[in-house]
């Protein structure tokens, strides 16, 4: 009898086991999709219980990596895009998996699916691609009848408009550097425009070029318009201040939009990408694919995580994905949410997106030193606070992307 | 009683294996590791002096000497404050005045808050729109003095070292009085009787014999502000903002050798390297203290 009862203990034991596959991302606000699309796939006749859990984003590849490598990682984690960092490692160190063979990635397009293909095969699925842009409080423009700037000097009338009537013009999360950077980014896509980012990336122009110091001046001049002590303020606070109507504009991206709203449901939001210089210039908008969904060296449930990759696949995931987080699906064919606002910065991604950038998803962040941690992110810190100038701005990108950015390097004749 | 050495070693080896395993190895692998190039996964590379040679003269160096100066800032600023307050709380608390009891647990209090709660609440404190020290200051009429304190560079290590004071001040005015009560009451009373002031008492009799105990916890107070990591992180973040103008070696190694957001140079190795580097500041320090205590409790 007793025998009886263990076997089947052990049995149960096995079955609840079997069907479980544990996911691990940085992005929090993905808990109830993992839980959509498990009701999905029981629908599918598919009994596959997701273990989902999210981790700090800045102890989250240290994390990964230590796990994985003494397996006790999970069966699918959240990947970075590629090419560089921390993802490429990974994948030689045979730590992620490729996934052609179980995956149709008939739904992706071939940009964003480069950024998960390393030497010919794919490494995830890809989630979403991210557009970033200035983001406004419609409420404060309807007020002051203003209207979205198309040039720069129409955007800087608008803040000073705003201050004038009492409302601070922007919140800066200057506290979080990488904003900085962003901040700049999306100015640069637009302000300097495709074409000399692409010069920059070819070694025909540098970052003494007068028209990157011309950015940063611009950038700096700008900062009258933000909120007071905004070096010391972090992405929550500008959360709170943005939908609360403490303030009228924000420089940030898509990925805001669901915590604004479920802070303030009444908050109407509009969005216009950073104006160009003139009215001759189309403006731009950064846009990158922001990660994958990717099978590791440490699954322990290979069939039930490759149903659950090749769901993600699908647009039934990306309707899942979309309606919840108000981010841009990766795959294609997805029902998007019936949003206003989310269906501009959808036709900006499609129309509008920059084929050449320098920040997330660009060369310069590939090797160290990088623009983005160790020129842009102190540098504009130390810009705003006053203790270096534009000049020295660029001079300092300049020292640091020569040091090891072949086409600058061979400009400069190093 | 003659005790037999395979029962003195029975008591021993478990303690010994313990801390062979959890202290001794992870010390001499962190070591071994400086020696090598290594990104967290994968194969390590030896490269000998390298990471070294790039701490203290590459460009890494410019990172890791800004860190290692704010480490004696925050020595210097930190025990001046601890020892000087803790020594004047102690002394009032000595000093029997009414309602000690309750001032003392007041004061340990915050020793016993959580110290991802006490950057959490001092973040918010020190806010400079809603936060509470803002908000005092201008309600006081001192509204100029109200600024970003954790975004101006020239305020926000000393804000960092002023919380980490006062979640720390708590335990060494308790060393401190546990001092104080151990001076005989005679000698004190003979003083009185002699005419001398409070002060006299203070300064005459009280600090010469808390010396000890200051340089003890002078040792300690060394130890802790060149491991210190855990407070710059919950205020500030793995960026040391605003512009590094709060890093401290112990940020320099977490970004360095953990990566993730804002990270400079992602490698194990040179991770390490950092960490020996901290090690060989602290090492003697901690010998000295093990002597010190040694030495007065033989006396």
């Amino acid at each position: 009898m007793k025998r009886l009862l263990f076997l089947v203990a052990a049995l149960v034991c096995i079955v609840v086991i079997a069907g479980e596959v544990s996911i691990w991302s940085w992005r929090s606000q993905d808990a109830e999709v993992w839980k959509q699309v498990e009701q999905e796939l029981r629908k599918m006749g598919k009994d596959i219980k997701i273990n989902f859990m999210a981790i700090t984003p800045t102890e989250y590849d240290a994390k990964i990596a230590v796990a994985l490598q003494t397996g006790t990682g999970p069966d699918i984690v959240y990947s970075r895009r590629l090419p560089g960092g921390r993802t490429q490692t990974m994948i030689e160190n045979k730590l992620y998996l490729p996934v052609d063979e179980y995956v149709d990635f008939s739904n992706f397009s071939e940009t964003i699916l480069k950024s998960v293909t390393y030497q010919g095969k794919k490494y995830g699925v890809p989630f979403a691609v991210q557009v970033v842009g200035i983001f406004y409080n419609k409420e404060y423009f309807d007020k002051f009848k203003l209207k979205e700037p198309e040039t720069w000097d129409e955007l800087v009338e608008i803040a000073k408009t705003l201050k004038k009537n009492g409302i601070t013009p922007f919140f800066i999360p200057g506290k979080e550097a990488w904003t900085l950077t962003m901040q700049h980014a999306m100015c640069g896509v637009s302000v300097l425009g495709p074409e000399w980012i692409k010069k920059l990336i070819d070694g025909e122009t540098d970052f003494l070029d007068p028209k990157f110091t011309d950015l940063n001046r611009r950038l700096n001049e700008l900062k009258v318009y933000y909120q007071d002590g905004f070096l010391a303020n972090a992405t929550t606070d500008m959360d709170a201040a943005f939908a609360f109507g403490q303030a009228a504009m924000v420089f940030y991206g898509i990925w805001g939009y669901q915590n604004w709203r479920n802070l303030n449901p009444d908050i109407k939001v509009g969005y216009f990408m950073v104006p160009p210089l003139s009215k001759d210039r189309k403006p731009y908008a950064y846009v990158y694919m922001d990660g994958a969904i990717t099978l590791t060296s440490n699954v322990k449930n290979l069939q039930d995580s490759i149903e659950i990759l090749r769901f993600c696949a699908t647009p039934k995931f990306g309707t899942i994905f979309t309606n919840i987080t108000l981010n841009i699906p990766a795959v294609s064919g997805a029902q998007l949410p019936r949003d206003p606002l989310f269906e501009e910065v959808m036709e900006v991604y499609q129309k509008h997106a920059s084929p050449h950038v320098y920040w997330v998803g660009s060369v310069f962040v590939t090797q160290k030193p990088s623009l983005y941690d160790d020129v842009l992110s102190p540098g504009m810190q130390e810009m705003y606070a006053g203790k270096i100038t534009p000049e020295d701005l660029s001079k300092k990108a300049q020292e640091a992307i020569s040091q090891w950015y072949e086409p600058l390097k061979k400009r400069l004749g190093k | 009683m003659k005790v037999k050495v395979r029962y003195v070693l029975l008591f021993i080896v478990p303690a010994l294996v313990l801390y062979s395993l959890f202290v001794v190895y992870p010390l001499f692998d962190s070591l071994v590791l400086s020696f090598y190039s290594w990104k967290g996964v994968g194969p390590k590379n030896f490269v000998g002096l390298k990471n070294f040679k790039e701490m203290f003269f590459g460009g890494f160096s410019k990172e890791v000497f800004n860190a290692f100066f704010h480490n004696i800032y925050f020595f210097i600023v930190a025990s001046s404050l601890e020892l000087g307050l803790g020594f004047l709380i102690a002394f009032l608390l000595a000093s029997k005045l009414g309602g000690a009891k309750v001032f003392r647990t007041v004061v340990y209090m915050p020793n016993m808050i959580p110290l991802v709660i006490v950057g959490f609440m001092w973040n918010l404190f020190l806010n400079p729109q809603i936060g509470l020290v803002n908000s005092f200051l201008k309600l006081v009429g001192l509204k100029s003095l109200a600024r970003p304190w954790l975004g101006d560079p020239a305020t926000a290590l000393m804000s960092i070292i002023l919380v980490n004071t006062w979640r720390h001040l708590g335990f060494y005015v308790l060393v401190i009085l546990a001092a104080m009560l151990n001076i005989s009451p005679d000698l004190i009373e003979a003083a009185y009787i002699d005419g001398a002031n409070n002060w006299k008492i203070a300064s005459k009799i009280i600090f010469p014999l808390v010396v000890p105990t200051f340089r003890t916890l002078l040792i300690l107070l060394f130890i802790g502000s060149f491991n210190v990591f855990d407070m710059v992180y919950a205020m500030t973040g793995v960026q040391a903002g605003p512009f590094r103008r709060t890093d401290v070696l112990g940020t320099v190694f977490y970004r360095t050798a953990f990566g993730g957001l804002g990270s400079a140079y992602i490698d194990m190795g040179l991770g390490a390297a950092v960490t020996v580097f901290i090690f060989a500041i602290v090492m003697p320090l901690s010998i000295l203290y093990v002597f010190l205590v040694e030495r007065r409790e033989r006396s």
